[in-house]
């Protein structure tokens, strides 16, 4: 009894601390020791053969990576297929939202499988899109020869593979944009539609006018989680392509999955993954600063 | 005949969305009834010309006999499926399990009241969310390796956490935000702060807390960069690295088809949930 008067004596900031010290406890445990670690791990040249050794060896591992011309060509995979991801993502996620926005019939059981492909997992998606795009099992194929061509279409080769996993990613993240757009959508008053008909506003004006306006911060920060979830993305470039053929679609994650995880070289691993977090960051700021500190204010 | 028009279109715009969305799952799953005779046809057949269940016996093993007498075997890989199923439905209950009652208490913390250096900490949690898994995996691989704790489920629920708490508490955050505020009303009822959290705040917000938990359940389940340098392999593999065992080694395509279809039974199960709710949860609100 006299433990529950005292709670609820409690100032704001204690009672803060009484509820969530535990769990901050937790989450430096799971957050910033490993990244601690990293940060030692990426200052140090690892060994497991012939038992563990760490040998410090500064800031080594940094430079190699910088010169490393696989890490230059895994940066740029990785951008472009950031950028192609994000676009397809956020258009049609967009289009999917304004097609839901309809009233219609079975709104509920549409909307389910709508959302479908951002339920299933990144691995599940990764086996039945390289199931769709390569030639033996592709649809490509099955088309060509329905058509009377008998030719084997593979799209997973060194010149398209990186769109396959751009539009395979964006299959799975664009409903869950679309959903976060459409409830935005159902905020806008009908009433904005009707004036907007009486001043005989074109299709496209409506649309810049009236439906666009309310919906561009939810645009700006999914852009930003788009691109954080395409530049950490790795099970599903694992389990559709493997980083190949060759090397042609190697993102940095699957880079750091090699030399980490394949080549054992932790240390070197860890700085790379530094690199990526860098990257991952600076490219969330960079929007914020461009873009998402406009709009924040303009709400 | 305008308003036709546009009917059409919009008629249009829903099935382009619709096969958008179920063409490629349709394209692999009928992988699952096909015979092996249909399998080894190129061009692919399709659909199933003689649609037959019997992959979803194969892979727990089962024989199966079709209709002409040929018998179909069990899976080599049935005794993998068969734990990895049991492993994740263990893995997935105790991470959806303690990420609630992590994430609760620190998502209405944030939400709600105010402490100093508040902005610094969402911060860390907000990072936390942008960290690529490949990356938490080195240290915690590292740490396992030296501990013993690679290819045991203790090990893998333990960096699953680290996906689904910080996700999760950004997710609730918004939520709670949105709710009423009540803390003073309950205080006047004489409730205590502790109380107005567990007997007020969590009941009004329990569809947030459901989609917390689904979400939860769902990362966890959906789990495979983890899983496949962890525990692959091992007696603690999971459902996903159990596939990957199919994926790897000689093609079955039906099996692994019947394999991917047994992993989509629970993201389908929830879909119907999640699409009503899923945007009451406000992942914008936070960043602001």
């Amino acid at each position: 009894m006299s433990l529950k008067q005292r709670t609820a004596e409690l100032s704001n900031f204690q009672f803060s601390l009484l509820l969530a010290l535990p769990v901050l406890v937790f989450l430096v445990l799971v957050v910033a020791y490993p990244l601690g670690y990293a940060l030692w791990m990426s200052v140090h040249e690892i060994s497991f053969f012939g038992g563990y050794k760490a040998t410090f060896v500064g800031a080594e591992n940094y430079a190699d990576v910088i010169d490393d011309r696989k890490f230059k060509k895994s940066l740029w995979i990785t951008v472009r297929f950031t950028l192609e991801s994000v676009a397809l993502a956020m258009v049609i996620g967009l289009l999917i939202a304004l097609v839901l926005n309809r009233r219609m019939r079975f709104a509920g059981l549409v909307r389910t499988i709508v959302i479908l492909p951002w339920c299933i997992s990144l691995y599940g998606t990764g086996i039945i899109f390289s199931y769709l795009a390569k030639g033996q099992t592709g649809i490509g194929t099955a088309i060509a020869y329905a058509l009377g061509i008998e030719e084997a279409v593979n799209v997973v080769n060194r010149q398209w593979v990186i769109e396959v996993l751009a539009v395979g990613n964006a299959w799975n993240m664009a409903p869950l944009v679309a959903f976060f757009l459409l409830a935005n959508l159902k905020t806008i008053p009908s009433r904005l539609y009707d004036l907007a008909a009486i001043d005989r506003m074109s299709r496209v004006g409506t649309f810049l006018n009236v439906t666009l306006p309310p919906l561009r911060f939810t645009l700006f920060v999914f852009t930003c989680i788009t691109t954080v979830l395409s530049m950490k993305l790795f099970d599903f470039i694992f389990v559709l392509s493997g980083g190949g053929p060759g090397t042609s679609s190697s993102t940095l994650t699957y880079r750091i999955y090699k030399e980490s995880f394949k080549d054992l070289d932790l240390g070197y691993g860890a700085a790379m993954s530094f690199m990526l977090l860098a990257l991952i960051l600076g490219t969330t700021l960079l929007l914020y600063a461009f873009w998402g500190r406009r709009e924040a204010r303009s709400i | 005949m305008r308003m036709r028009l546009s009917t059409v279109w919009s008629w249009l715009a829903l099935a382009v969305v619709l096969i958008w969305t179920l063409l490629p799952i349709y394209w692999f799953l009928k992988n699952s009834l096909l015979t092996p005779d249909e399998i080894a046809r190129f061009p692919q057949p399709l659909y199933p010309l003689e649609p037959t269940p019997a992959a979803f016996f194969n892979i727990f093993g089962f024989e199966y006999e079709m209709a002409d007498g040929l018998v179909r075997r069990g899976s080599g890989q049935a005794n993998q499926i068969i734990r990895g199923l049991g492993n994740s439905l263990i893995v997935s209950a105790v991470v959806t399990v303690v990420t609630l009652f992590v994430v609760l208490p620190l998502a209405y913390v944030f939400a709600r009241l105010d402490f100093p250096h508040k902005n610094k900490l969402l911060f860390a949690i907000l990072l936390a969310v942008a960290l690529p898994p490949v990356s938490t995996l080195i240290p915690f691989y590292a740490m396992y390796v030296r501990l013993g704790l690679s290819g045991t489920l203790v090990g893998l629920i333990i960096v699953t956490l680290t996906i689904t708490i910080p996700f999760v508490t950004w997710m609730l955050i918004g939520y709670f935000r949105n709710l009423p505020q009540v803390e003073r009303l309950a205080r006047i009822d004489g409730f205590s702060r502790f109380e107005t959290f567990v007997k007020i705040i969590v009941p009004l917000g329990r569809s947030g807390v459901a989609v917390a938990a689904v979400i939860a359940f769902l990362f966890s389940w959906n789990e495979y960069t983890y899983a496949l340098m962890l525990v692959n392999g091992t007696t603690a593999n999971t459902l996903p690295t159990a596939i990957s065992g199919f994926l790897f080694q000689h093609p079955e395509p039906s099996h692994l088809a019947a394999a991917v279809v047994l992993t989509m039974v629970p993201p389908a199960l929830v879909a119907f949930f999640l699409q009503r709710h899923i945007a009451e949860m406000n992942l914008v609100d936070p960043v602001r």
